[in-house]
């Protein structure tokens, strides 16, 4: 019966191609405006860590001066960041499960092999947690030891992309490049790995690729590395040399921890305030305690890292799809009506009302799919548009399972919303008026 | 005219006018914001940055040698670009204004005031062609020579005696009274005198509030990484810019010439949020408004074919062509402006949303205005081809069984 419906609708969508085009691309254009902004907000919003997040912590204290808060707008913020001392004084903590400090640094890439031009690339400087806190994948070798940790070894971790270029996708694991002029050797090479939005430091370009490579942070002092990101600092001092620096009062480093149940968290936010207690003791942070712990959902949620733009075209191109429904509404509407003499024949020759009902509704579900498919294609359309407008958004818009799916049962829905109205009028045909003047 | 009939003829088909009304409703909300949001982002785009961005040229060089010689390969960089020819300026530069990156200090007109309470500004550091690299203009005062310039190692920490600020950072520091010879002091309470005034000049971050407060210092950092920014005869950058990079890595080895962009795109860069917003909701709106105009096409020819036969009538009985043709733009007419009537609420609880959610400004009453304009005309203009239809039934169809 399902069969000879479909087959119904489509002799009656093919009886008036036009009206059937016009709906179908209201429907499309509709849901294709819908999905590119959703898309981009899906993404944005997106929390690459999963359930996995919800363990991991970033970590604040409120280290900035006593005269304002550090964000004098919105004074409910303390610093997203740490000084290199309070990252020290945290990395003492034996609490965390597992525990990272980092930051962001450049330096010249050089490789044995003279055909490869030098290159600068993008430095994490990090712990060996680092890999296992945020579950990176390694294509060879591994995280640097621990000893080499503690040694500040000059041992590097490299990106897929990295060693892509520099090796020709090789295992180099055991290999010597110059960083700046120094030597490294390759412990490590990490697969495809670009979490959007780059959680871990949403300060330096939330939808940033991840880093080129990655270096123990216990070679910042001994290297004298300079951060290439973000430097806050409320202090007036005079910061005239990088042991000055290191000791200043600027905020650079970004700092994470993973905590396995409430007692270990409960246990950390204790070392947390006696660390404060006790610098407050030193005469420093002399803000009141407010140390934070939040996890990677709710960080990204208090980091704002959907542009507030994208939500208000999420809100448009609702209202927008409402337009098209309508519109679609409206011309269905129209064609079913033109259509009554043939229904109040059928419903004379003995078609029941739910045998009306079903037809109508199955070719209004076709012309929902059909605008679906549409949609989807323009979809694509709109999504190359916006990469090519914004090179920032290069991560951000590649349709996944969720949201094809998601198109489909929203155009289908579209179809059904938009064919309900009409059928219903349709079934409340009365046959004797049509009967009449034929 | 014929109103009241045309009225109650609406009412006998409610459902179609009704649905057309909601498209208006809503397509007013929309375009009459967004349109708004667009003429907002376009004046923040086209604001005057006070520097010649279309002649500019920035390159950066980072050394990768421990032992890098950075004043000498400095002196031998600027030398050979300002030898090109075409080249009006070159200076060294700690940041690229518009970049999206920058320095900032607070500063103040007196050690009276807090350190906290400083006046952030924009810093840039750069050597005696700034000015002219730059073609910022100075409305008093004086710019550097080249004995003034301070050659800072890394680390270093150093305010100037004399500096530039531009005309917005004077206001801000002295209100009314001229700044030119006037004292400046940092956090630290180091004082420097204002040698002159820049009439404009853009800074670092395109959306801050202080985008004009920009301080020009005779500084130059001598850091393995420097920036470039190199000033071209008018139409002569793109000729120029090849030129530039093989200069300077003929010139050095030890280093990574990098970076060679046209200031131009550096500066379309910054504003890529504002750019793809503007495109994309001119692309909604210009999509909203033919779905909704074919919407009325569709439906007024449905309503024409329907009514085939009491056209026909009416033609019979006496009705002129013009007759027929506005019973349709009438009839429109007032769909439309039910429709912008709904939409006029709409578009104010649309606005209110956006201004208490996302603090964008509150909607000026024009883009209302010219959005109701802008439809009633629209909704004119999509039922004239059905009204024509209609107008072109003959008369003779009434007599004629259908």
């Amino acid at each position: 019966m399902f069969a000879y419906y479909v087959r119904l609708a489509l002799l009656s969508l093919r009886r008036n191609p036009v009206l059937t085009g016009l709906t179908i691309g209201a429907i499309g254009i509709g849901i294709a405006v819908c999905m590119t902004t959703l898309t981009l907000y899906y993404i944005m919003s997106g929390n690459p860590m999963g359930r996995a997040g919800e363990k991991v912590y970033a970590v604040q204290i409120d280290s900035w001066g006593i005269d304002d808060p550090f964000d004098d707008d919105r004074p409910e913020r303390i610093p997203w960041e740490f000084t290199w001392r309070d990252a020290n004084g945290l990395l003492a903590s034996d609490v965390p499960a597992l525990q990272a400090a980092m930051f962001k640094a450049a330096a010249v890439l050089q490789v044995a092999n003279e055909d490869i031009q030098p290159s600068m690339q993008l430095l994490r400087v990090t712990g060996r947690d680092f890999f296992e806190l945020f579950d990176t994948p390694f294509l060879y070798g591994s995280a640097w030891s621990a000893s080499a940790e503690t040694a500040a070894e000059q041992v590097v971790v490299l990106s897929r992309r990295t060693n892509d270029e520099a090796f020709g996708g090789e295992n180099s694991v055991g290999q010597r490049v110059r960083l700046d002029g120094r030597d490294f050797t390759v412990v490590g090479v990490l697969d495809e790995w670009d979490p959007a939005p780059k959680f871990y430091d949403v300060n330096n370009g939330p939808f940033d690729e991840s880093e080129d490579a990655y270096i123990p942070f216990t070679l910042t002092v001994p290297l004298e590395l300079d951060s290439a990101g973000n430097t806050n600092c409320w202090k007036d001092e005079e910061l005239d040399s990088f042991e000055k620096f290191m000791n200043g009062e600027c905020i650079w480093i970004q700092y994470w921890v993973q905590l396995d149940d409430s007692d270990q968290k409960a246990r950390y936010q204790d070392f947390l305030d006696n660390y404060v207690r006790d610098q407050q003791a030193l005469g420093r942070l002399e803000r009141p305690i407010d140390n934070r712990l939040t996890n990677v959902p709710d960080w990204l949620d208090v980091r704002q890292v959907v542009a507030n733009d994208s939500k208000v075209l999420v809100g448009l191109s609702f209202m927008f799809l409402m337009v098209c429904l309508f519109n679609a509404v409206g011309l269905v509407l129209a064609k079913f009506v033109g259509k009554a003499p043939q229904v109040g024949l059928r419903r004379a020759l003995g078609a029941s009302t739910s045998a009306i009902f079903t037809q109508h509704l199955v070719e209004t579900g076709i012309v929902g799919l059909a605008g679906g498919l549409v949609g989807l294609g323009l979809t694509q359309l709109g999504l190359v548009g916006i990469r090519a407008l914004n090179e920032h958004y290069e991560v951000l818009t590649q349709l996944d399972v969720v949201l094809v799916s998601g198109t489909i049962i929203i155009a289908v829905m579209s179809g059904v919303i938009a064919g309900l109205y009409p059928t219903w009028r349709i079934c409340r045909v009365a046959p004797a008026g049509y009967l009449k003047t034929q | 005219m014929e109103v009241r009939p045309i009225f109650s003829a609406l009412l006998r088909n409610k459902t179609g006018a009704f649905l057309i009304s909601l498209q208006i409703a809503l397509t007013l909300a929309v375009v009459a914001n967004a349109l708004f949001i667009i003429v907002q982002r376009l004046e923040k785009m086209n604001r005057p940055t006070g520097m010649d961005v279309d002649n500019i040229i920035m390159v950066a060089s980072s050394a990768f040698t421990q032992d890098y010689d950075a004043r000498g390969s400095l002196r031998k960089d600027l030398d050979a670009l300002r030898a090109i020819p075409g080249v009006i300026a070159a200076t060294p530069i700690n940041q690229i204004p518009l970049s999206g990156g920058g320095d900032s200090n607070g500063y103040r007109a007196s050690t009276d005031v807090p350190s906290h309470d400083g006046i952030s500004a924009n810093n840039y550091m750069c050597d005696e062609q700034c000015v002219d690299t730059l073609g910022i203009e100075l409305e008093s005062g004086r710019s550097f020579d080249a004995s003034e310039i301070t050659f800072r190692e890394p680390n270093s920490s150093f305010f100037s005696p004399g500096v530039l600020i531009t005309r917005a950072l004077g206001e801000e520091l002295f209100g009314d009274e001229d700044p030119l010879g006037k004292s400046i002091y940092d956090g630290l309470g180091r004082s420097t005198t204002v040698i002159g005034v820049i009439r404009r000049m853009q800074g670092a971050w395109v959306s801050w509030e202080g985008l004009e407060r920009v301080m020009v210092r005779p500084e130059v950092g001598l850091w393995p990484y420097t920036r470039y920014l190199i000033r071209t005869e008018p139409g002569q950058r793109d000729a120029i810019m090849p030129v530039v990079e093989k200069t300077l890595i003929d010139l050095n080895k030890e280093r990574l010439v990098r970076r060679l962009t046209a200031h131009a795109d550096v500066v379309k860069h910054s504003y890529s949020q504002d750019r793809t917003m503007a495109v994309i909701l001119t692309t909604v709106s210009a999509l909203l408004v033919t779905v909704t105009a074919l919407g009325i096409v569709g439906l007024a020819s449905f309503s024409v074919s329907q009514r085939t036969r009491q056209i026909g009538i009416r033609r019979a009985i006496g009705a002129r062509r013009l007759d027929i043709l506005r019973y349709f733009l009438v009839e429109n007419w007032m769909i439309t402006t039910g429709g912008v009537v709904l939409g006029c609420i709409l578009t104010l609880a649309f606005n209110f949303w956006l201004v208490s959610e996302y603090e964008l400004p509150r909607l000026e009453l024009v883009y209302v205005l010219g959005g109701i304009a802008g439809l009633l005309m629209l909704g004119q203009l999509a039922v004239l081809m059905p009204a024509r239809r209609a107008a072109a039934v003959a008369p003779a169809i009434a007599t004629r069984n259908v």
